[in-house]
């Protein structure tokens, strides 16, 4: 199933407590990942002069390497290798691509165009409404790339899932799910989608390693969409990978001083694309989806909607007021419209737009 | 010679016959009590031997034996003492010509011969009537709630003295005159409606909830007026019934808590704090066994201000008596059970600082703490609250042109007429409300359209609504229907009754 130097290079990321930098010094004295395995000791010692790592013999190695490949194997995990045929041409092209990336699902979306949705756990639930809306048009085209936190990134999940072009990049091993309430949305995405990590699968989850799983996010994608980000947030990180490697960044507009926008605006301000529709990032690409079904609204419905994109947010109160109506006739207006997917409640009794 | 005197002994909300049989006999002086009493009943003697004393009688000096049939219960609390002073003067031939066989005897004894009220005096009397006695004598303090009682006579007595006076005809006792029951009477509670500014939201949704008997969950900031618009929640409610009035003056009066007034006029409106242990709230004691606060709010509300605040165990003790409308309380005593069909309300804050979704304050918890806040109330319960409603912060003071704030006693109308439609539906079952009706129940009264379940599915679809909604939603919409006096439940109904499915959306 791998070949040798697949499987050496399989080895040496998951059974070494190597780091990268290591991986790759060690990689580039012996010029190919077989010879490493077979001479480790003595690139080990010529590359790593303190000799805290502990080389094993050839036998040791080869049994490590042998049991790691049969609990993938196992458990349904593949790995695609920098040496693969199908390692994304775009990761690859990264400064510190990942040499190994270890899969679960549907691997043929390695090969498809890929489009980042991501957002912070605190995304207001327009903007994940708004977010899931446009990763379900995108996901038409596009696989969509993003990671399994809740908020931003659920919604991204939620709506690119049904079309199964979605891959989610785990900041820790396959075997685990942080935050662990996310455990059936993961189990889904396995089934339709697919899931990505460049941990060995018992690896758990570590503050660093969301750092690195957003350079994956960033290098695996031809544009990002940033749903929400706060002042400082890990969506911001993966915006300054996708600069840094010259993709394309997209961001939710959001109000002058709020809060869970606040990394949206900065980054519009700093060039990155305004975008409030699937439309503005599929033309972008040259790409037309065919026109929407107009929805079918009721003539209060349609003027309760008015009033509300006038507004952009708007209280059952101020509504009532507006039409002249009692609230207890608004509210069945606006639960029809949120269930049109037109209107979406923001918190205490408001509603938004979409 | 020996006396018999009739008393009645409290178990659970039932009264249980006791005689009282005293023997004075010659031979050494002694005073024995026999027959399972616990320590209250056997200090008993002490102050009914005062009592006599001290009221100009003679206390006997023989050989006394007293005993409490049948032996196999036992006997609490002081409600005997009035009983075994009778029984002794009676034995020691002090009552001579006095009729005491068919007069049911209670209340507790003062040293200086004065009667003292006992709890559960009520019950007691109901017991005792439904065994075919027919005169009383009773503590003054308890004459209040024993005075809506037809059928009996019932004399209020205030000393011990009083009671022999009257046995003998030296000086009788004027019955009590049977009291007309008036709902609201007492009008102690003030809160009303109009008194509440703005949320007409939240308004919406208390008046569905009572229509249609649905627990209801007020999710806000703090200082919105959650506390404020759920005291108003009795005040819209149906008047209480004679009947329904007498069985919860039942119970208040087994717990001691029976105000001036003797019988219970309003809806009870139970807070218990959140500190609340899973007895208080569900009733117990170590031999006696007390009704909780569930059953004390029987009828009524019990308000849980501060949901996520209580204990899980308490809260999940809860979920038994919202389906049955009973608790059954097992205790070395005994098993007892106590009704306790309630209105839950319960309020919450949205987040653990309180401004997760306002408009204008920032929340400054982290999602894992808000999601931690929020699985505090289990599923299950959430399963069991059919209305989830938002209380917000808005000023409305902008909004001042629509302010005129309704009474409660015109939504308290509307309540009523929603609530004889319910009658008329329910005229062959035992429920009373919608939201107590079973699947079987659904599918004959609430029958949906084709384009009502239409919009459920795709209520679903888009809102990520659980599965268990679906039930709740369909009686809500029932009852918002009612609300409406139409026959079907329209689209304009599954709608407004999906805009209450909060904190399935919340996740």
């Amino acid at each position: 199933m791998y070949d040798a130097e697949e499987q050496a290079l399989i080895w040496l990321c998951a059974c070494t407590d190597l780091d990268d930098r290591a991986r790759v010094l060690l990689l580039r004295a012996a010029k190919s990942p077989k010879k490493l395995f077979d001479a480790f000791e003595t690139y080990l010692s010529s590359v790593i002069k303190e000799g805290k790592y502990r080389a094993g013999t050839r036998t040791e190695r080869e049994r490590a390497r042998d049991e790691f490949l049969d609990t993938l194997s196992e458990r349904g995990y593949f790995a695609v290798t920098l040496l693969s045929d199908d390692y994304p041409a775009a990761l690859r092209a990264i400064p510190d691509p990942p040499l190994v990336l270890f899969g679960m699902g549907n691997r043929s979306l390695l090969g498809g165009r890929k489009f980042c949705i991501v957002g912070s756990r605190l995304t207001p639930s327009y903007a994940e409404r708004q977010g899931e809306r446009i990763a379900a048009q995108l996901s038409a085209r596009f696989v969509i790339v993003t990671g399994l936190a809740e908020g931003g990134d659920s919604a991204a999940v939620r709506g690119a899932l049904p079309s199964g072009n979605i891959i989610c990049v785990l900041p820790h091993g396959l075997d685990g799910c942080y935050p662990a309430t996310q455990a059936s949305l993961k189990r889904a995405v396995a089934q339709n989608g697919l899931l990505l990590s460049e941990y060995p699968s018992a690896e758990p989850v570590r503050k660093h390693h969301f750092y690195a799983r957003n350079r994956i996010l960033a290098g695996l994608s031809e544009g990002m969409l940033m749903i929400s980000a706060g002042q400082r947030s890990g969506v911001s990180i993966t915006a300054n990978f996708a600069l840094e490697y010259g993709r394309d960044v997209f961001a939710f507009p959001y109000q002058i001083g709020a809060a869970q926008g606040v990394g949206c605006n900065e980054y519009i301000k700093k060039g990155a694309f305004l975008c409030t529709e699937a439309e503005d990032i599929l033309s972008h690409y040259g790409i037309q989806l065919p026109k929407a079904q107009p929805v079918d609204l009721s003539a209060e419905e349609a003027a309760a909607l008015a009033a509300l994109r006038e507004e952009g947010q708007m209280h059952l109160a101020e509504l009532a007021q507006r039409l002249g109506r009692q609230i207890h006739e608004i509210a069945p207006l606006m639960a029809a419209l949120e269930i049109k997917g037109l209107a979406v409640k923001s918190g205490g009794n408001r509603y938004s737009a979409l | 010679m020996i006396a018999q005197i009739a008393c009645f002994a409290l178990n659970g909300l039932e009264g249980v016959p006791v005689q009282v049989e005293t023997d004075v006999n010659k031979g050494m002086p002694s005073y024995e009590m026999v027959g399972l009493p616990d320590t209250a009943v056997k200090e008993s003697k002490e102050r009914v031997r005062s009592a006599i004393k001290n009221s100009g009688m003679l206390f006997p000096i023989s050989k006394i034996t007293v005993n409490l049939a049948p032996a196999d219960i036992r006997k609490e609390g002081a409600v005997f003492d009035l009983a075994v002073a009778i029984s002794l003067l009676k034995a020691s031939e002090q009552l001579v010509g006095a009729a005491v066989e068919d007069i049911v005897f209670l209340g507790e004894l003062a040293l200086n011969g004065d009667l003292r009220a006992v709890n559960g005096v009520l019950p007691l009397i109901i017991s005792a009537k439904a065994r075919g006695y027919k005169k009383f004598i009773i503590p003054c303090a308890n004459a209040a709630e024993a005075r809506y009682l037809g059928g009996a006579e019932i004399y209020p007595a205030a000393t011990l003295l009083d009671v022999v006076k009257h046995l003998l005809g030296i000086e009788r006792i004027e019955p009590l005159e049977t009291a007309q029951f008036v709902p609201h009477s007492s009008g102690k509670n003030t809160a009303d409606l109009k008194y509440v500014k703005g949320q007409p939201v939240a308004r919406r949704a208390i008046e569905i909830a009572v229509a249609g008997g649905h627990n209801l969950l007020m999710v806000g900031p703090p200082g919105t007026g959650k506390t404020m618009l759920a005291r108003c929640l009795p005040t819209i409610m149906p008047d209480l019934t004679f009947e329904e009035a007498l069985e919860i003056t039942k119970i208040h009066s087994v717990a001691g808590v029976l105000s001036e007034e003797g019988i219970v006029s309003e809806r009870p409106f139970r807070t218990p704090h959140h500190t609340a242990t899973t007895v208080s709230m569900c009733g117990g004691g170590n031999r006696i066994v007390h009704p909780g606060e569930i059953s004390l709010a029987h009828g009524g509300v019990l308000f849980l201000d501060e949901l996520p605040e209580y204990k899980r165990s308490t809260l999940e003790a809860l979920r038994q008596p919202l389906e049955d409308g009973t608790i059954t309380v097992s205790r070395a005593g005994g098993t007892f059970t106590y009704p306790a069909r309630f209105m839950l309300c319960a309020s919450m804050n949205p987040c653990p600082c309180g401004n997760y979704g306002s408009a204008n304050l920032t929340c400054s918890c982290s999602a894992g703490e808000i999601r931690r806040y929020r699985k505090k109330v289990s599923g299950p319960l959430l399963d069991r609250i059919d209305l989830q409603v938002e209380v917000d912060n808005i000023s409305y003071d902008a909004l001042s042109s629509q302010a005129t704030e309704e009474e409660s006693s015109s939504v308290r109308e509307r309540v009523n007429e929603a609530r004889r439609i319910q009658r008329c539906r329910f005229e062959e079952s035992a429920h009373k409300t919608n939201a107590e009706m079973g699947e079987r129940e659904m599918r004959s009264f609430c029958s949906l359209s084709k384009e009502c379940d239409d919009i459920l599915r795709s209520a679903f679809e888009r809102m990520h609504l659980s599965a268990r909604a679906r039930s709740r939603i369909i009686k809500v919409a029932r009852t918002i229907a009612d609300l409406d006096a139409c026959e079907y439940i329209q689209p304009k109904h599954i709608f407004e009754a999906v805009s209450y499915r909060l904190y399935d959306k919340m996740g």
